[in-house]
């Protein structure tokens, strides 16, 4: 069996005290291989941000376990395992995409963790920005923002890359492109994805593996592998096995969102 | 170039139809020249002057500069702190407010019996009179980050240290600068009123002197280069703000 990157065992995370608490998920027990892409999806307020965060050390667990490479998450994070892109690509409006590509190797002692790091210039050439690198934020479109967030995510070349619904404020033909071309960086750097979308192509076409949560409380509805269906874990969007997965998905979405 | 012009053309005109008026007001009404001079006169007196000014300039324009270093230093440390430590700030930050509500005008003399006629009670009280909006803004600066910030800024296992300096002090500078914008105006008048109270010198002694003595056109006169003060100190935070928070333009 391929190295585990992380595993969540009878996961739960409460926030709030005692009669006023509110329960994101709980009972959520999951296994992803080193190298995987997970996709996570379902009803909005299911805890598929809160999951995420927790994973990342961003949140505590209230119950259960999590193990991030072996070790706790906070230790993955102090390490510099894992990285994280938001839904707003949340750059620092006073500094060009380079300088926002460079931060993560200036701060969090980076060189004490001794890991290679990759080129920020080759970072934003794998999103497709060569040209732009002294370009300030608000010069750039939101679709670019979000590849200049991504292109900071990868510089550290994580283990664990970790998207929170990354692509949801862009219109399809650019999510459809931008999917495209995280596949392709997928490949090229092997890192593991854990993405978060409300998006039922966007899952198919992009994970290896979609976990279908249902809400109040959060929990695994049904894990999907498609290693068999989707070899290399490619697909074309306009074949009839996509027409399958995607609608598979959409009967499983709808029973939890029934449930909801 | 045409732009700046245009920018620069209608507040010129305005403030030259106020002159117009004003002079217009004297000479209709015959006001007598020790209750109201007009433009004029007060240009006339500027130039004749002008020594007697500049000498007063100096020690209030020193005064206005220093305590605006002073109060301003302090406020952005005190924010710092504030920001760090929610148990000073709680401690501390309403005794900051109480402060504040304390007339300048009353400070002053406290201040002489300590400090004596120096410059150093002038500097305070213009320190003391941009300490608090400082203070407040720089504040809210600071708080000025987004949640995503701050979870990216853990995410890569920044440090408190790595956070303010690459985050919450960038963030908060334009709220830094528009609180140094109203001190920069606010120190000169500290420093006028501080020297009202006691001083040998500078613009503020002027004014009460020149009231007493019914030369009213050279109160006029100081009154003027008061404001050149101020409007310079105004103009340079301006500038540095221009080029220091480039950024946040268009
Ligand atoms: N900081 C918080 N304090 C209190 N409750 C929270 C907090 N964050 C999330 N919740 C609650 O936890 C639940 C899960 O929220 P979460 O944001 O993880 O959902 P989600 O699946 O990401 O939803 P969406 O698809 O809308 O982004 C919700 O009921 C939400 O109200
Ligand atoms: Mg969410």
């Amino acid at each position: 069996m391929a190295h585990s990157a992380f595993s969540l065992h009878e996961l739960g995370v409460t926030f709030g005290l005692a009669d006023r608490s509110v329960v994101a998920f709980r009972d959520v027990s999951l296994e992803a291989e080193a190298g995987q892409f997970i996709v996570l999806i379902g009803p909005s307020g299911c805890g598929k941000s809160t999951l995420l965060r927790t994973i990342g050390d961003l949140l505590p667990a209230s119950l259960g376990l999590v193990s991030v490479f072996g070790t706790e998450p906070r230790s993955a994070r102090m390490e510099r395992k894992i990285s994280f892109v938001f839904q707003d690509a949340t750059l620092l409006p006073w500094r060009t995409v380079l300088q926002n590509v460079q931060l993560p190797l200036q701060v969090g002692g980076w060189r004490k963790t001794g890991r290679p790091n990759r080129s920020p210039e080759d970072m934003i050439a794998l999103v497709g920005l060569s040209g732009r690198e002294n370009a300030y934020p608000r010069e750039l479109s939101g679709g670019q923002r979000q590849r200049v967030s991504i292109a900071r995510a990868l510089v550290t070349n994580p283990d664990i890359l970790l998207m929170d619904e990354p692509f949801g404020a862009l219109d399809e033909i650019t999510r459809d492109r931008l999917n495209e071309e995280l596949l392709r960086i997928w490949r090229e750097i092997g890192t593991t994805i854990v993405f978060v979308t409300h998006g039922l192509s966007e899952a198919a076409f992009l994970g290896e593996k979609v976990v279908v949560m249902s809400a109040n409380p959060g929990r695994i509805m049904q894990v999907v592998d498609l290693t068999e269906r989707k070899p290399g874990n490619r697909i074309d969007r306009s074949s009839a096995e996509f027409f399958e997965i995607a609608s598979e998905l959409r009967t499983i979405l709808h029973r939890a969102y029934g449930e909801a | 170039m045409v732009s700046s012009l245009k920018n620069w053309l209608w507040p010129v005109v305005g403030i030259v139809s106020l002159l117009v008026l004003w002079h217009a007001a004297v000479v209709v009404f015959q006001v007598k020249t020790f209750v109201a001079p007009s433009p004029l006169a007060v240009v006339a007196a500027l130039w004749t002057n002008r020594w007697l000014l500049l000498n007063n300039l100096y020690p209030t324009a020193l005064e206005a500069i220093s305590g605006f270093a002073l109060g301003n230093t302090v406020a952005v440390l005190l924010a710092t702190l504030f920001i760090h430590s929610q148990t000073l700030r709680r401690m501390y930050f309403p005794a900051v407010v109480i402060f504040n509500t304390i007339p300048i005008i009353a400070l002053s003399p406290i201040l002489i019996l300590i400090f004596g006629l120096t410059v150093t009670s002038k500097v305070i009280i213009a320190a003391i009179i941009c300490l608090f909006p400082t203070l407040v803004n720089m504040i809210r600066g600071f708080e000025a980050v987004s949640a995503s910030e701050l979870e990216l800024m853990r995410i890569m296992a920044a440090s408190r240290r790595e956070v303010f300096f690459r985050l919450r002090l960038p963030r908060s500078l334009p709220f830094l600068f528009s609180a140094l914008r109203i001190a920069s105006t606010t120190c000169v008048i500290g420093a006028i009123v501080s020297e009202w109270i006691g001083a040998r010198d500078g613009i503020g002694v002027l004014i009460i002197q020149s009231t007493f003595e019914y030369r009213t056109e050279v109160l006029y006169a100081s009154i003027v280069t008061s404001s050149a003060l101020a409007l310079t100190l105004f103009g340079i935070v301006a500038l540095v703000e221009a080029a220091a928070v480039r950024w946040r333009t268009n």
